[in-house]
């Protein structure tokens, strides 16, 4: 359970850029940043977690900011300014941290999150603990994917979000502002993954390594379309992914034969042969990673 | 450019040639350079001494430009397995992937044909390096072609499944159990690449990243074959009209954007670790994207930038040993000229 709030966050937010076409690929450096941000914010208040979560917030916002103005308003290609916005993520991850600590013997650790468990339910013997003794922000995971599910479906701004993303030319004809959605919901999305990069440090080790992330930012992109794009799917596919993942460290301790090295592959290439026969069927935006220009009269 | 020829002024002369193209590049260092300065400054560091240091390291002594050039080596390989495929408008994450596969294929066949003459040996573990690397894009590649799966997600998954075999590979199959970090016993000494400088020791692979560079020009710019590979990129619905096999193209470029890294990953293997090293991937993935990126995909432009990202990189490194200021500002440094440069571009257009 705790292991997949990162992959659900970062990927709700990589989906909800991308049902409005923007093709966010700077995940892992904005995870990154998150954490680092995120793991100074604590360290350096000495207050709660929510200062951290909060700057992580902002700075992933300020990426997402950055990118829907170089490929909203410039019109530069989405995954070129994504890939370099994943490296200056990555290079002042590390910088933030350097300046602020310096190098250090050992790491300085902050406190994580600790657990809210919800009366009663949480006494249920073996689901209970799952399920309802979990930090804040596991919480708010499950309600988030919830909410932007059940947004995206039923609602009127959700319809546009989903319209600019398929069809912004009508969308367009119908009154929906294009760029402010696009822009919107790239902010809001890339704010989702600077969290889901705080989420790691303070919940898992309480301190910032370099390269902590591990490459989930680019796995959260498989995951979004692991999911088909679709809120509740991705929170489905997460949980798979997580499942695997766990299931690999149970074999490494346990030490059943196989070589621990092959399981650590397997959600990786199980994830591979699930996309194989779905990935056709998949609902993907029509227009995600195209730009959308008024003045064109050409359609690509 | 295109306006003045259109407008009858005929062809810009050769120094415009120069400032235009140059001009981006040169600029987009400058601000780079100068903001990061400001901030480094803020931070009470000794910026000219700090800069000095950085670019000019390399140059200072013969083990700077040896060091220099080494990294330059899978750099710029590795960057050619980047911008073959982008210019089939295919975006290969996974250089890192296939360099490793390149170097368990290379160490493989040093370590189990150890009795192979020298030159024999050579060549075969190379073989075996370009062949591993290709395999390992050829994955994604199938999957693209076969189920349409987008190529950044494949060669992403690939450079996870690579880690897990490379550890395995050193830990489990021919481990050195004296070695403090999983790194595999020595490939056999006939399988070295021959020195061209003895101390500090320069291999042959330089003139084999050299060659390869000439090479991957004329492939793309002076062959059919080349020609409908960036065609394919450049409007793949134009291209396919005109009966050029876009998805074929598609996952050949990406084979040999595989080949390229897997040719690395034999390099490094056989020229400077002469083992599988549990690491030997560095940070080379995302420099050699970066270098992509800056150099537009530009064949001739890749080389020029690799050098000098690899300059910087061995400044960097240098700067921090002795001024204690962290490495990583090189790496912001780096950024800001790619987003000047792309700048540059648009611009440019209007």
């Amino acid at each position: 359970m705790l292991t997949l709030v990162p992959y659900v966050l970062a990927s709700q937010g990589t989906m909800l850029a991308g049902r409005a076409g923007v093709f966010n690929v700077a995940q892992e450096g904005i995870m990154l940043v998150g954490a680092s941000v995120g793991f100074l914010g604590v360290y350096l208040s000495g207050g709660g977690p929510l200062e951290g979560l909060l700057l992580a917030a902002v700075v992933g916002g300020l990426f997402g900011l950055a990118l829907a103005y170089f490929t909203t308003t410039l019109k530069m290609d989405q995954f070129v300014i994504g890939l370099a916005l994943f490296f200056i993520g990555l290079a002042l991850s590390t910088l933030f941290y350097r300046l602020s600590i310096g190098i250090t013997l050992t790491p300085p650790l902050i406190s994580t999150l600790r657990d809210l468990p919800v009366a009663g339910l949480s006494r249920i013997p073996v689901l209970g603990p799952i399920f309802f003794r979990q930090n804040i922000l596991v919480y708010g995971t499950v309600l988030l994917s919830l909410v932007l599910h059940l947004l995206l479906r039923y609602t009127g701004p959700g319809l546009a979000l989903r319209a600019v993303g398929e069809n912004p030319m009508a969308a367009d004809a119908l009154g929906v502002n294009v760029p402010h959605v696009r822009y919107l919901t790239t902010v809001a999305g890339a704010m989702l993954i600077g969290l889901a990069g705080a989420y790691l440090p303070m919940v898992y080790t309480g301190t910032f390594t370099e390269g902590m992330v591990r490459g989930r930012g680019w796995l959260s992109i498989a995951l979004t379309f692991f999911g088909g794009w679709n809120p509740a799917l991705i929170f489905l596919g997460a949980l798979f992914f997580a499942g695997v993942e766990v299931l690999a460290f149970r074999v490494q301790v346990t030490g059943v034969g196989v070589p621990y090295q092959l399981v650590l592959m397997l959600p990786y290439l199980a994830t591979m042969v699930v996309m194989m026969p779905t990935f056709r069927r998949l609902q993907v935006p029509a227009f995600l990673g195209k730009n959308y220009d008024r003045e064109r009269r050409l359609l690509l | 450019m295109a306006e003045r020829v259109l407008k009858g002024q005929g062809w810009p002369g050769p120094l415009a040639l120069v400032v235009t193209s140059a001009g981006p590049y040169a600029l987009g260092i400058t601000v780079a350079f100068a903001a990061v300065g400001i901030f480094m400054a803020a931070m009470g560091f000794d910026v000219p001494r700090a800069y000095s240091t950085i670019v000019f390291t390399s140059f200072r002594s013969v083990n700077g430009f040896i060091q220099t050039l080494l990294k330059f080596i899978p750099l710029v390989l590795l960057a050619l397995a980047f911008t073959v495929p982008l210019a089939a408008w295919k975006f290969n994450i996974g250089g890192e992937g296939q360099l490793i596969a390149g170097a368990i294929g290379a160490a493989a066949v040093g370590i189990l044909l150890a009795d192979l003459p020298a030159i024999v040996l050579l060549l075969a573990l190379i073989l075996a390096g370009i062949l591993s690397g290709a395999f390992w894009a050829a994955v994604p590649a199938w999957l693209l072609y076969r189920f349409g799966i987008n190529e950044i997600l494949t060669t992403v998954l690939m450079n996870f499944v690579s880690f897990g075999a490379m550890d395995y590979v050193a830990t489990e199959v021919w481990p050195d159990p004296a070695a403090g970090h999983p790194t595999t016993v020595p490939i056999a000494a006939a399988g070295r690449l021959p020195l061209l400088v003895a101390s500090p020791p320069l291999h042959t692979g330089f003139i084999i990243a050299l060659a390869v560079v000439v090479a991957v020009y004329l492939y793309l710019n002076r062959t059919t074959a080349g020609y409908e590979l960036r065609a394919a990129g450049a409007n793949a619905r134009a291209a396919l009209l005109h009966g050029i096999a876009v998805h074929r193209i598609a996952l050949l470029s990406l084979v040999l954007g595989g080949a390229l890294a897997g040719l690395a990953g034999s390099v490094e293997v056989a020229g400077v670790h002469h083992r599988l090293i549990e690491g030997v991937q560095s940070n080379y993935l995302l420099l050699s994207i970066l270098i992509g990126l800056i150099a537009k995909g530009n064949t001739v432009a890749v080389p020029f930038v690799a050098f000098a990202i690899a300059a910087l990189e061995v400044g960097a490194r240098a700067m921090q040993r002795t001024m204690m200021i962290p490495a990583e500002i090189v790496f912001v440094v780096d950024g800001l000229i790619l987003i000047f440069v792309l700048l540059s571009d648009v611009v440019r257009r209007r």
